[in-house]
């Protein structure tokens, strides 16, 4: 069997790759992605405790994330595409009108 | 625990179940009839049938609903004081929406989503209804930022608003994931008792980024950085909407969270929050000095008044729950009152947030200017406002659990707040304001200032009967 220290290094890895690209793309899209990377990150860590534990907790959470990040996915998407018929870009160091 | 849901169970959560009808009521109404005035009574009528509700609501100290929600009467003043806020901005944003043109009625469904995912928070006991809570609030809160999609700003601070509020919520799905891989329970009971322990590795990790993620919704420093930008883009009632009904709801779920937990003075989640506490307070309020925008202005005074709240969370003792409440009662009106005179004041092409638009306003509207100087009045604390008696409090609970390093730095920065609100008051009294065309104020937008002048008065000259009820309420608490 697969060590448990496995899962989480493996999760840490992913979500220190998801923090990455969100503060270094500027591709909005892309720090989208990054974003997704680092709530399924999460979720690897819940099941592979979820099965550790033997308590389904876990896993039927993981399935509210799921859920919630294909909603938030949607919000997300038609946010973006009103902003770039907007502005015509879809990258991110151009969003400067607000500053203080 | 008992999963199953019994009849009690179900008259327990009769308020966030108004809530889910209201907005799904509100979805239909539109399909059959589109009209602006029709979708506000709905929306006015579903958050007063919620708020009626509360009366009926069997709360007490164990009326767990499954693990999920403890409907207390915690949870019960906190319903209260977010619908009663909904309620006020939703006046105010039919004055605002009115004069712009457009699809308008979609907006009141994301409010009552909204709200619905802040009343889940302030009733949270679980991870799962903690993460759910959180997200609805959030993702309602992305539409509404984002509203006036012809406006640059308003789209643009969506998107911020968009990215940082999902990296903060995927930094407390990791943390919640660590947490539980340690205790091997979500609910918050079994971690405060897990926490209390001492805690390992994985445990002190994921609390961590529990809080940085909370740190981002509440907007304290150093997690503070979408605020500004948030608040000068986003339309102005949505601004109120986030500025009260979010980090409000947020609160009362960081009480519930780690007011369990035994923060003991000198160890690492007392520094934690001491830091963010004190950087807070300053940043906000040097940082508000510095400011032309209005709005921005507020953002950070409400980064600094956050960080004045968290006093709070690391008092002892029964009077900390008291001092949250009446303080964040009075922050509601006041800072709903500020935002609703800055509603009223915008016009369709653009919100009333340079501080040129309130130069002389005292002799174009002296009645609006009046209520615009009491609630500045009362974000300054001023005596005779019900902002001074909230900070009295704060203050009390402080030196009741002898937390001399908070209470200094909360009265100095006070007193440099005071700065920026009465350079705000000293445009609104300057002699060489435009002359302006007179545009008369809605009923609604009036209705809804009205009221919370008055709710200003009675909480800063009569509080008492208010905090015999806030103690009454709090005292089963916890």
């Amino acid at each position: 069997m697969i060590p448990l220290s496995w899962y989480i290094m493996l999760s840490a890895a992913l979500f220190t790759i998801g923090v990455v690209g969100v503060l270094s793309r500027r591709n909005i899209f892309i720090i989208l992605m990054s974003i997704e990377l680092m709530l399924n990150a999460a979720n690897i860590n819940l099941v592979a405790f979820s099965h550790y534990l033997q308590s389904l907790t876990g896993q039927i959470f993981t399935i509210f994330v799921i859920t919630v990040a294909a909603a938030e996915a949607a919000v997300a998407l038609a946010i973006i595409i009103l902003l770039s018929r907007n502005r015509g870009s879809v990258y991110a160091d151009e969003f400067n009108i607000l500053k203080g | 625990m008992n999963t199953a849901i019994s009849i009690s169970g179900l008259k327990a959560l009769l308020p966030f179940l108004i809530m889910t009808a209201a907005a799904m009521v509100v979805m239909l109404g539109i399909a059959f009839r589109r009209d602006h005035r029709f979708t506000v009574l709905l929306t006015l009528a579903g958050l007063a049938l919620g708020g009626g509700s509360l009366v009926f609501t069997p709360f007490a100290p164990d009326r767990y609903v499954t693990t999920l929600v403890l409907v207390d009467a915690f949870a019960g003043y906190y319903l209260a004081l977010l619908f009663a806020a909904a309620f006020a901005v939703v006046c105010l944003s039919y004055s605002y929406l009115e004069i712009q043109g457009g699809h308008r009625e979609e907006y009141y469904l994301l409010v009552l989503l909204a709200v619905l995912g802040a009343a889940v928070l302030a009733a949270a006991t679980h991870f799962a209804s903690f993460f759910l809570g959180i997200e609805i609030l959030s993702v309602s809160l992305y539409g509404l930022t984002a509203y006036q999609r012809h406006r640059d700003q308003s789209v643009e601070a969506g998107v911020k608003y968009l990215i940082l509020a999902a990296v903060s919520s995927a930094f407390i799905l990791f943390g919640m994931a660590l947490v539980y891989a340690e205790v091997g329970s979500m609910e918050f009971a079994r971690i405060a008792i897990r926490a209390g322990a001492a805690g390992g590795a994985l445990l002190g990790t994921g609390l961590v980024l529990i809080i940085v993620g909370l740190g981002f919704k509440l907007a304290v420093v150093p997690f503070h950085l979408w605020t500004p930008d948030v608040y000068e883009g986003a339309p102005a009632p949505v601004t109120a909407f986030i500025a009260t009904v979010s980090k409000g709801a947020v609160f009362a779920l960081v009480l519930r969270f780690f007011g369990n937990m035994d923060i003991r003075v000198g160890g690492a989640l007392f520094l934690i929050f001491t830091i963010i506490a004190v950087a807070s307070m300053f940043f906000g309020n040097l940082l508000a000095l510095m400011q032309q925008n209005v709005k921005r202005v507020l953002a950070y005074s409400s980064i600094s008044h956050i960080g004045y709240l968290l006093v709070t969370l690391l008092a002892a003792g029964p009077l900390r729950l008291n001092a949250s409440a009446f303080y964040l009662a009075a922050y509601f009106v006041t800072t709903l009152g500020v935002f609703g005179v800055v509603t009223v004041l915008s016009t369709r092409d653009r919100d009333a947030d340079k501080l040129d638009d309130y130069r002389g306003l005292a002799w174009r509207r002296p009645w609006l200017a009046g209520v615009f100087t009491a609630m500045l009045l009362s974000l300054a604390g001023i005596p005779l406002t019900a902002g001074f008696i909230a900070k009295f409090y704060l203050v009390a609970a402080g030196i009741g659990s002898a937390l001399w390093l908070l209470v200094i730095v909360l009265i100095v920065n006070s007193a440099i707040g005071l700065f920026y609100y009465l350079r705000i008051i000293g445009a609104v009294y300057s002699m060489d304001g435009p002359p302006g065309p007179s545009m008369p104020i809605s009923l609604s937008g009036s209705a809804a200032l009205g009221g919370l002048t008055l709710a200003l008065l009675w909480l800063g000259i009569y509080p008492g009967p208010f905090l015999a009820l806030i103690g009454s309420l709090m005292q089963t608490a916890h």
